[in-house]
């Protein structure tokens, strides 16, 4: 059963970051803005962690925590605090408060999970839920030519899933002999930044493992990509089999 | 007031700033002196103002510009500046960068003995303003810079009587 996680912060940015570092493991991550909100989650929710900031309006973290340890039903739900403040004074009132541990920002999420593993173990999520898996969807081959289709709407989390599993698809290929990629953005509904960053990637990618590639465009898009510095010199094909033909 | 006069402002704040920069942005930033008060605020900009009241009043504001507020956002939430939707990112990250840095300074005062508590940041953004406090007993300003942006640091300071 997946971890549920509840980040209680006002800022959107600091659950982002808590959210992204939980990303890898079985966990379902959940949010709050406040105490008030972050109760109400926990009483739902009944989380197995709670990453707590202190500064928030409504009700503070301490406010919430102190509230917490009052509820027989919440009161051992294991809470890592997270201040800005790293005076001594600050450190040792919210320790008293029985607390499993504390960060004080700045933090990086590898060093949130590193106190979580402190008191409890994180389960890498399993193969059908990890992210190589998930972009395993975008691969498949024709003859001796592996083809990367791209989605309709590449956004900046698509890049990341998709360039993540590249250079393992890559490594699969080169131990395969497979030498010739086709990367394949007819489908794609918007050319935009994240679009182009992966195309360059991929390029990237290939030329350094001597994999020869190819890219299926629209004309449309063909004419979009020369807008681009960075993707204007780059020889499009129109079709699949335009692209087996030239590679 | 003498313990407002000795504390050494500007090795605390540039502990802060480094410190947020490097770890939550991967950015370096270098001191500049003097400070890029024009580069900043020619255009609009963000001023993320953040308070601290105790044996010790005072404000910590931090003023960029929207480009290098954007590049900020961008940095922390790990997307491309194109990603960014809307101003309400760049609000709360600047927010939380100087939720930081005034939190890490007001560590330091209350260290050196100068207890006071935080107040929750507040941010104002727009063009042709000056955000400026009166009848402080200290005020200090810090310039820093990376290779495109600069960055201002203000701090004001006073006894509480």
């Amino acid at each position: 059963m997946a971890l549920k996680v509840l980040t209680v912060d006002d800022s959107k940015t600091i659950r982002m970051i808590v959210k992204k570092a939980f990303q890898p493991y079985n966990c379902v991550v959940f949010e709050a803005e406040n105490g008030v909100e972050g109760l109400a989650a926990a009483t739902k929710e009944k989380p197995g962690l709670i990453i707590l900031d202190i500064t928030m309006p409504v009700m503070t973290g301490i406010e919430m925590l102190d509230r917490l340890k009052g509820d027989a039903s919440l009161k051992d739900i294991p809470v890592i605090m997270l201040t800005a403040e790293s005076g001594k004074d600050n450190v040792v009132n919210i320790v008293k408060k029985g607390i499993k541990d504390y960060m004080v920002k700045p933090f990086k999420g590898e060093d949130l999970l590193e106190r979580v593993r402190k008191f409890m173990t994180l389960e890498p999520k399993t193969e059908e839920e990890s992210p190589e898996n998930k972009a395993a969807k975008y691969f498949t081959q024709v003859e001796d030519i592996v083809v990367l289709t791209l989605p309709a709407k590449v956004t900046r989390p698509v890049t990341v899933e998709v360039e993540g599993s590249l250079q393992t698809k890559i490594k699969d290929m080169t131990a395969a002999q497979l030498k010739k990629m086709i990367l394949d953005m007819g489908g794609v509904s918007e050319t935009n930044v994240s679009l182009i960053k992966l195309i360059i990637a991929a390029f990237q990618q290939c030329q350094k493992s001597n994999v020869a590639v190819k890219l299926v465009a629209s004309p449309k898009q063909g004419e979009e990509l020369k807008g681009f510095q960075e993707t204007s010199q780059i020889a499009v094909a129109s079709s699949i089999d335009e692209a087996k033909g030239s590679l | 007031m003498s313990g407002i006069q000795t504390v050494d402002l500007k090795s605390f704040v540039t502990h802060s700033v480094n410190s947020v920069f490097e770890t939550m942005l991967s950015m370096r930033l270098a001191p500049e002196d003097p400070p890029n008060r024009q580069g900043v605020t020619a255009g609009k900009h963000f001023v993320g103002t953040v308070g601290f009241a105790g044996a010790v009043m005072g404000n910590v504001n931090i003023a960029v510009s929207r480009e290098f507020a954007r590049e900020m956002t961008a940095a922390m939430l790990g997307m491309s500046v194109e990603e960014i939707s809307s101003d309400e990112e760049v609000n709360d990250v600047i927010g939380e960068v100087c939720n930081m840095v005034g939190g890490d300074l007001k560590s330091r005062l209350c260290d050196a003995g100068l207890t006071c508590s935080l107040s929750i940041p507040s941010i104002t953004f727009g063009d042709g303003f000056r955000v400026e406090s009166k009848g402080w007993d200290r005020h200090e300003q810090f310039g820093f810079r990376n290779s495109h942006h600069s960055a201002l640091l203000e701090v004001y300071m006073k006894s509480p009587n």
